[in-house]
């Protein structure tokens, strides 16, 4: 725009608001999410548990039990086990599932503080899923000392290989958030259309079954099916938390580069779009 | 002093107005990527300052462009042509309690929105007591904010806000909340934030109050500006303007011509002759004349004299001194004995306004101009001349 470049519009917000990041109002937005979360229901936290419990109880009921579908064998844990292989994939798809979506939703449906306060309007995606990579948390540490209880399994000696992982993901969960939060603004399509490809996404994702029931000998345009269905990033993610907390082993060096170039190169798309369509949130909420 | 805190400089901001709401893929992907909306510019071309340490007033009529004027200051809008300049920090009162959590309690949310107005923890912390004081919440605090009566919410919000204590302060019709004593309380730490030298912009329809608070002020008129200076000068026009059918501004000049015929200031030396020239000390006499036919009984006549500079020295009317009745032609004088201006040169203007004050018939600027004749004896400067005398009262003994 004529006489008005971007950069010095940010250059004028920076001096005017703070120099910092403005890592206070995150924070409090964070603790605003957590909260309001759960306020007047009786069972309160709980909930945030119980979600992923009866998950995991009707998948175990109608793949375990039902279709009879096994779980790959832990390599070298010797681990074989279909509520555990279910729970190490389902937890890091819920936090990517639900972190997204509630992002698509976090400045649509922020328009009065959008409308009539000045802020940085990173903080709005951000917070909402830094609440839910809390809860993320906690569920991980119920899955961790299950294991030990139940198994006598050896993942807790894991959790600093577990930790740069979980981290990377919520790098890469944020970075998805300031994608679809922004471009949810200008086409409120975005949020109805993740409702709806998140379920599908789920099952394209080696969550509820093993990687190797997918053909590798059957091709499209000669291309496997199984190295089509890896082009799904989420593959990458699951097998990286299977690796750790099943298998008791390190993903590969290649697995965490791909995850960690995937993660930063989500970031910088994510943040990018953001800032491009930033200027006119006000006028679209 | 005389910096700028907001310099605003060809500024124009443009609405894009979509006639039914097509945010979604079907209906771009109809439209093939153009664009189909109307174009609505809220402020067209708009320059102005607003000087450091100043109360300055914006008004005009609803849809003029006010409030978009003061998101684009609190960068929440961006303009599309032209630029501004903001020195200084800067909090808007455009919203009270905008992100008020309705679950969370007093506390929490004071702490959440003095976060987003940009305060840190310790910020709040050693503000925390002068806030609940003067939101008068102090036994609510805790209390979850949905429970406040709207009242108790505004309250709370403005307490916030107003403790962020910006170098500049936008204030957007948020004084009309609460009741008289919470207003009054808002008034007088606005003018304590002014006296500190932060600066305030005001938008408002309050014209009273704006005529008392601010020493600067702007008429928008559908996103232009209109006038600026003064702000009973600014204020006058607009009310002027909105009572002779506002945004038709072709009859308003209509009827201005026809009544600026039918009112007539003069100023009458000491033998009630007309003159332009008053001698300093001397005694004149304003008359004023006008055709009371069309104006309802009971009509005040007001009279104010300006310095040619545009500064406002004195205003008198006849409410309580006169009760003429409306009869075809009414003449009224106000004599002064000794004029006790400075040499230069002045202005009157008058207004014909209604009993109540409110409605104005009629108004004119330099209706009559004249001179105060410098008198060669004056060492006085000013404004106006006190005409007091000097004694030399040090005790006798303190001289030997």
């Amino acid at each position: 725009m004529a006489g008005w470049s971007y950069n010095q519009r940010v250059q004028s917000i920076r001096t005017r608001v703070a120099s910092k990041l403005p890592l206070e109002l995150l924070w409090n937005l964070t603790l605003r999410e957590l909260r309001g979360q759960y306020k007047n229901s009786s069972l309160g936290w709980a909930w945030s548990v119980m979600r992923p419990l009866i998950q995991i109880v009707v998948f175990m009921a109608v793949f375990s039990v039902f279709l009879k579908i096994e779980p790959s064998t832990g390599n070298p844990s010797g681990m074989n086990s279909y509520g555990f292989f279910l729970m190490v994939g389902l937890l890091p798809w819920g936090f990517h599932q639900i972190g997204v979506t509630a992002a698509a939703r976090s400045l649509s449906g922020n328009s009065a503080l959008i409308g009539k306060v000045f802020f940085p309007r990173w903080v709005l995606p951000t917070s909402t899923i830094l609440a839910l990579f809390f809860t993320f948390l906690i569920e991980m540490g119920v899955l961790l000392v299950a294991m030990a209880l139940i198994k006598g399994h050896f993942a807790l000696l894991w959790i600093p290989v577990l930790i740069p992982l979980i981290l990377l993901q919520l790098v890469f969960v944020v970075g998805f958030g300031l994608l679809v939060s922004s471009v949810n603004l200008y086409l409120r399509d975005v949020e109805h259309f993740l409702g709806i490809a998140m379920q599908p996404w789920m099952y394209l994702t080696p969550i509820l079954y093993p990687l190797n029931l997918v053909p590798n000998d059957r091709y499209i345009l000669g291309i496997s099916y199984r190295t089509l269905y890896q082009l799904n990033p989420m593959v990458s993610w699951i097998k990286a938390y299977r690796n750790i907390l099943y298998d008791l082993r390190f993903p590969s060096p290649e697995r965490w580069g791909a995850l960690f170039i995937g993660s930063f190169l989500m970031l910088a798309v994510g943040a990018a779009v953001f800032r491009r369509l930033e200027p006119r949130f006000a006028e679209e909420v | 002093m005389s910096s700028a805190a907001i310099s605003v400089d060809h500024l124009s901001k443009r609405f894009r107005l979509t006639h039914e709401r097509n945010q979604s893929l079907k209906a771009a992907l109809l439209r093939g990527g153009r664009h189909h909306y109307e174009e609505f510019w809220a402020l067209s071309d708009v320059s102005f300052e607003i000087p450091e340490g100043s109360t300055f007033g914006i008004i005009g009529s609803n849809g003029s462009g006010k409030s978009t004027m003061l998101k684009v200051m609190a960068s929440i809008l961006r303009p599309d042509k032209g630029s501004i300049t903001v020195n200084g920090s800067l909090s808007a009162l455009l919203e009270l309690g905008a992100g008020f959590h309705p679950e969370l309690s007093g506390r929490d949310n004071v702490y959440l929105n003095g976060a987003i107005l940009g305060l840190t923890r310790a910020d709040i912390d050693a503000r925390f007591d002068a806030i609940v004081g003067f939101a008068e919440l102090e036994q609510f605090i805790d209390q979850p904010v949905k429970n406040y009566s709207s009242g108790m919410y505004v309250r709370l919000g403005f307490a916030v806000a107003i403790n962020v204590e910006p170098e500049i302060l936008l204030i957007d019709e948020v004084l009309s909340v609460g009741d008289q004593s919470f207003q009054q309380r808002c008034t007088e730490k606005i003018a304590e934030l002014n006296s500190d030298g932060r600066t305030i912009v005001i938008v408002s329809h309050g014209m009273n109050r704006l005529r008392e608070m601010c020493d600067t002020a702007i008429w928008l008129d559908r996103g232009a500006l209109r006038e600026q200076g003064n702000p009973i000068d600014v204020i006058d026009a607009y009310l002027l303007d909105a009572q002779s059918g506002g945004r038709d501004s072709a009859r308003a000049e209509l009827i201005d011509a026809r009544r600026k015929a039918d009112v007539s200031v003069e100023i009458l030396d000491a033998s009630h002759l007309p003159t332009d020239v008053v001698d300093y000390r001397g005694s004149g006499t304003i008359r004023v004349r006008f055709d009371a036919t069309d104006l309802p009984a009971s009509s005040i006549v007001a009279l104010g004299v300006y310095r040619h500079d545009g500064v406002h020295v004195a205003s008198f009317n006849t409410l309580g001194s006169i009760d003429f009745v409306a009869k075809d032609v009414v003449t009224v004088d106000y004599h002064v004995e000794n004029w006790p201006l400075q040499a230069g040169k002045y202005d009157v203007s008058v207004a014909l306004h209604d009993h109540t004050m409110v409605e104005v018939h009629y108004r004119a600027d330099k209706a009559a101009s004249f001179q105060v004749q410098a008198s060669s004896a004056v060492a006085e400067h000013g404004l106006v001349a006190l005409g007091g005398t000097w004694t030399d009262q040090t005790p006798e003994s303190w001289g030997e």
